[in-house]
């Protein structure tokens, strides 16, 4: 349904894609995992024909981005990072509105809306101002707003960026329901958690590449060790565990009191014995293989 | 979904244009008890102040007219011009800053239709406020010919030169600050120059010619000419004015507007 080759974006000095290959299937999940500032963005609005490729080819659905914009977007269904609502207008008016936009007439827009709405569960509030609405469901308005035109391919920028878990999760359900319909869903997010959740495959992005790509498991398997210590470490002893660590070569990273060590090649770490310094084991994670591949965290700055 | 494919002619489809215009009118049938304050009593209050006001003082202008009836047609165009400008720079400018072009363009839209859908909203509020200050001055007997109904178009041509005006400070201004600019540069002085207050005869032979270039002149000209029933083919030739005005000025605003939205 996507197909991508040698994608190349530049602002100016800035190379934001940097050579890009990577194909999504007809009604697979496909994830693009990296922090901010890796280029997932920048590739959304590539995909949906917002912005002009520098080089390199981009097709969505059999058709070209660079010279088909409007077929393409006739067919992809894009939920961007800031949900882009109309405050303007009511619940209801927004989802008729992008129906008008995309075609549909007076009729069908008000009876797709309608089931749109029931849907995502959002019938209740249709005559609601949008201000009025939490910030879980401004998300699942903006995300029910790109399926006014049930599209064979849905783009989704960070959906739940900025969501409290009871939001997150009710987007994770209706996501879920919508992948077994068989859409074919792109998504790009810095949760390891959410790309374990609902991707079938993910690409590992960082500096505008994709550092490598496979199931959440192929990717664990290659990248991290099927076991990581965990290691809660005093803040008196923190000086002494990182000469430690460095020691042993193994890669590690930080997160608040709590250090993540790696084993090297799929083995389980070893951590030396330091006072006052506890060590626990657990599996590997995508968190895991981000710092494999990219050689940092992915909440890192 | 199924859709009867709608037309495309000369690469834009009617339907994105009307779309945008529909989500303007809903967006306005929302506040219209706010609008209203917009489109009438503003404008009212300046009809008033200067008709009965200034009118008080200069008797008469041009062959025994009464001041009032005189500055009318003017007054009205001005408005339009207003809401034109506000509809076209300020309003495009929050929705270019508010990302609601940038969720427009992920369906199947492009820049070109919007910028015609609010051109023509622009039309319509031009028209808006037209009928509204019209009737207040046609209550005050101020415009009597039957003529007057013509106002509208010259309504429209204000609406759509002054709209694409707008646009161009709204794809251009990278803030509000910079934005007001086409109030201090553009409305204040086409506001008194256009020949509503007074007859462009009257300024020095320097600034007459000028007065005559500016947008919104052959704007207010044609709307004396259906307000006082005193039609003739300088009419005509200032409708044209604007149209040409349009034709240069509408594509530059379209390609400044996807130089700031496609990047």
């Amino acid at each position: 349904m996507i197909r991508g080759r040698n994608i190349v974006k530049r602002f100016g000095p800035t190379t934001a894609v940097d050579g890009v290959t990577f194909d999504v299937t007809r009604g697979e999940t496909c994830g693009l995992l990296g922090p901010n500032g890796a280029g997932k963005t920048t590739l959304m609005r590539l995909l949906s024909a917002l912005s002009p490729l520098t080089s390199g080819e981009l097709a969505v659905a059999g058709y070209d981005v660079s010279r088909q914009g409007r077929a393409v977007r006739e067919r992809l269904g894009v939920v961007t990072q800031q949900d882009g609502l109309d405050t303007d207008l009511s619940v209801r008016q927004n989802l008729e509105t992008y129906g008008h936009f995309s075609g549909l007439s007076g009729r069908q827009s008000r009876r797709r809306a309608d089931e749109v709405l029931g849907f995502f569960g959002l019938s209740e509030r249709a005559e609601d101002e949008i201000d009025h609405l939490s910030g879980g469901m401004k998300r699942r308005l903006a995300i029910a707003r790109a399926f006014m035109t049930e599209p064979d391919v849905i783009v989704l920028d960070e959906p739940t960026t900025g969501l409290d878990p009871q939001g997150r999760n009710l987007v994770w359900e209706k996501l879920a329901v919508l992948k077994a319909s068989g859409v074919t869903i792109l998504m790009s997010t810095h949760y390891m958690e959410e790309a374990a959740t609902l991707c079938d495959r993910i690409a590992i992005m960082h500096l505008g590449r994709i550092l490598d790509a496979g199931t959440p498991d192929e990717l664990i398997e290659r990248h991290a060790s099927a076991e990581v210590a965990q290691v809660r470490v005093p803040t008196a002893a923190s000086t002494g565990i990182r000469a430690a660590l460095a020691a042993t070569g193994c890669a590690w990273r930080e997160v608040g009191t709590v250090v993540h060590v790696l084993g090297r090649d799929g083995q389980r770490p070893q951590i030396p014995r330091l006072d006052g310094v506890r060590v626990t084991y657990r599996p590997g994670n995508l968190e895991d293989v981000f710092l494999a591949v990219a050689g940092r965290g992915l909440g890192a700055q | 979904m199924k859709t009867d494919a709608p037309r495309i002619v000369a690469g834009v489809r009617w339907r994105s244009v009307q779309a945008l215009w529909l989500r303007h009118a809903a967006a306005l049938k929302r506040i219209w008890k706010v609008a209203l304050t917009w489109y009438l009593v503003e404008p009212a209050v300046a009809l008033v102040a200067v008709g009965f006001g200034i009118g008080r003082l200069v008797e008469e202008v041009e062959g025994g007219m009464r001041y009032a009836v005189f500055v009318a047609p003017g007054i009205i165009m001005a408005s339009a011009m207003i809401h034109a400008i506000f509809e076209c720079s300020w309003a495009v400018f929050y929705r270019i800053t508010g990302g609601f072009y940038e969720t427009a363009l992920t369906a199947p839209v492009t820049v070109t239709e919007l910028a015609l859908g609010d051109v023509a909203w622009s039309m319509t509020r031009a028209v808006l406020a037209t009928l509204s200050v019209g009737l207040v001055a046609a209550a005050f007997g101020w415009i009597t010919s039957p003529w007057a109904v013509g106002m509208l178009l010259a309504a429209l041509l204000v609406g759509m030169e002054i709209g694409a005006i707008g646009l161009i400070f709204a794809a251009l201004s990278p803030n509000t600050h910079t934005l007001s600019l086409v109030f201090t540069v553009v409305a204040t002085p086409l506001y008194f120059f256009s020949g509503s207050f007074f007859p462009i005869a009257v300024l020095p032979d320097v600034l007459e010619p000028v007065a005559w270039v500016l947008p919104l002149t052959p704007g207010v000209h044609v709307a004396q000419g259906f307000a006082w029933g005193e039609l003739s083919l300088t009419h005509l030739w200032s409708a044209l004015y604007m149209v040409g005005l349009t034709a240069v000025i509408l594509p530059l605003a379209i390609y400044l507007l996807k130089r700031r939205l496609v990047t």
